[in-house]
């Protein structure tokens, strides 16, 4: 555990080495992230509350998948890039160390622009989440379901490139989990909504974490933990079984 | 720049960008579920206002929002980075050996590479238009609308190049294509139609060059039949081409002085 949290501590200071690239990274994001907020007060102003959701529920929606998101393509930044490990055969110099490879490759590498996003979903949700002990709690709780899940979700898409060769699933599976999180889960009706609570799992990164802040309930709750641990058992496995069937292509150093 | 050579970098663009069977299905998939997502939140919206948002009906909507994504699916959206690296790398020097314009060759590639992804998201938005919202409002709007997807998709890839020229001055100005892509977003009515926007705003956007880049193929294609936005595209198209020569033209200067 010490050797991840030394790999960790290493990946952070080697993003934050370069503090003018950090800054004018985490800027671009965060005006990238407002013009969100723009988007949605646009909308609201014009539609008016829409199938249970309004201006103030979407922008804490926004708070969260805007942290969730940060940590696992910030922090854990190797997730979405799984598939293009085994497709290209460059796990070598991850799977010479005496640690959990899968471990490893999560916390080797930050990506500093999302760093942003996290900075900006925690003031956000310190502007419109009206933070209570409560709600905070619930705020950490639904980010801590939405980076387990779209990091689970995208170790397991990815693995695929064990199996496939190609990337493609996983490209896909990052496309549309971003696009289909970033929006209230509600606007989707029938077979679409089901789809979203079970294999493109985006409801869980930020929709319902956002409807337990709003108005918590044993099930959301329980739906999100569920969901998390399968996407997480799910990508590990997927990873795991892959990883038999590796092929080095003798590549040392971009993992 | 002879038009033999343009269409032979498109051709040849083209033809790279469709042997690649995964990444074309990538891209249906991408489109598919962008623009579903879209559709679904502006049927949401219209259904919530009585049927109706801002002139525009649940099935016109529906279309306004394919057309939308179709125009900015289809080319990449981070041109810009893609340019700034080529020119701060000194890659593009060695493009300036070549008896051909540096800017010519590289937005003809970049249209070329687009128009086989545009004319997929077309045909995927043929299926799912009908399925998720019904039948075109206007099939007079659609037939105008293919024209100024075309317009739109070089509007904005011009538009990408002249931005990215700045990096022969500025070190790094690859960020920039965020900031570029989310301007295109609200202004150039890619995720709303202009009409939503607070009434000095609707105005500024119908002045600037990014409603030429989504709102307009989209406006036709949601059975609004305004043949005088494409003569608007073209002369959009003609604005952002000079000003992308001039500024490439200054800044492959200033390459040749500095050593490239």
């Amino acid at each position: 555990m010490s050797v991840i949290a030394a790999t960790m501590r290493a990946a952070l200071a080697e993003a934050w080495s370069n503090r003018s690239a950090f800054w004018t990274q985490v800027t671009a994001i965060v005006l990238n992230d407002i013009v969100w907020i723009v988007f949605w007060v646009l909308f609201f102003r014009r539609v008016g509350p829409m199938r249970g959701w309004d201006g103030d529920s979407v922008l804490v929606l926004l708070a969260v998948l805007a942290t969730s998101a940060g940590i696992s393509f910030g922090i854990l930044a190797n997730g979405r890039r799984i598939g293009w490990f085994a497709a290209d055969g460059d796990l070598d110099a991850a799977l010479s160390l005496p640690v959990s490879t899968l471990a490893y490759l999560l916390v080797r590498r930050v990506e500093t622009v999302h760093l942003g996003d996290i900075l900006f979903g925690v003031v956000l949700f310190a502007f419109v989440g009206d933070p209570t002990p409560a709600r905070i709690a619930v705020y950490l709780f639904g980010v801590a379901v939405g980076v387990a899940v779209l990091t689970g979700f995208l170790v397991l898409t990815g693995s695929m490139a064990f199996f496939t060769g190609r990337t493609t699933i996983g490209d896909m599976g990052f496309n549309a989990m971003m696009i289909l999180s970033s929006y209230p889960v509600d606007i989707f009706v029938g077979a679409s909504k089901v789809l979203l609570y079970s294999v493109v799992p985006a409801a869980f990164i930020a929709a319902v974490p956002a409807r337990l802040i709003e108005d918590p309930t044993a099930a959301d709750a329980l739906g999100g933990v569920v969901a998390a641990l399968v996407f997480c058992v799910g990508g590990w496995v997927a990873f795991s079984l892959g990883l038999r069937r590796y092929t080095s292509g003798a590549a040392w150093t971009r993992a | 720049m002879t038009l033999r050579l343009i269409l032979t970098s498109m051709a040849t663009a083209a033809r790279r960008n469709t042997s690649d069977r995964s990444s074309v299905l990538v891209n249906i998939v991408f489109f598919v579920v962008v623009a579903s997502v879209m559709s679904a939140l502006w049927r949401a919206a219209a259904e919530a206002n009585g049927g109706e948002i801002v002139g525009y009906s649940v099935v016109a909507v529906t279309w306004y929002a394919l057309a939308a994504e179709a125009a900015t699916v289809s080319l990449n959206m981070r041109m810009i980075e893609l340019v700034c690296d080529d020119i701060a790398s000194g890659a593009v020097a060695t493009e300036l050996l070549r008896p051909a314009s540096v800017l010519g060759v590289r937005i003809s590639m970049a249209i070329g590479a687009a128009l086989p992804r545009l004319a997929v998201c077309c045909a995927a938005a043929a299926v799912l238009g009908p399925i998720v919202g019904g039948a075109p409002p206007r099939a007079l709007g659609v037939v105008l609308a293919i024209p100024a997807l075309v317009l739109a998709i070089a509007c904005n890839l011009v538009a990408q190049h002249a931005v990215a020229a700045a990096a022969f001055w500025a070190r790094d100005v690859r960020a920039v294509w965020f900031l570029y892509q989310k301007i295109v977003f609200v202004l150039g009515g890619m995720v709303l139609p202009l009409q939503v926007l607070p009434d000095g705003l609707e105005r500024t956007a119908m002045l600037l060059p990014f409603m030429t880049m989504a709102y307009v193929p989209s406006r036709l294609a949601a059975g609004f039949i305004e043949p005088e936005l494409l003569l608007l595209q073209v002369a959009w198209l003609g604005v952002l081409l000079v000003t992308a020569h001039l500024v490439f033209t200054a800044g492959e200067r200033r390459l040749q002085v500095v050593g490239g």
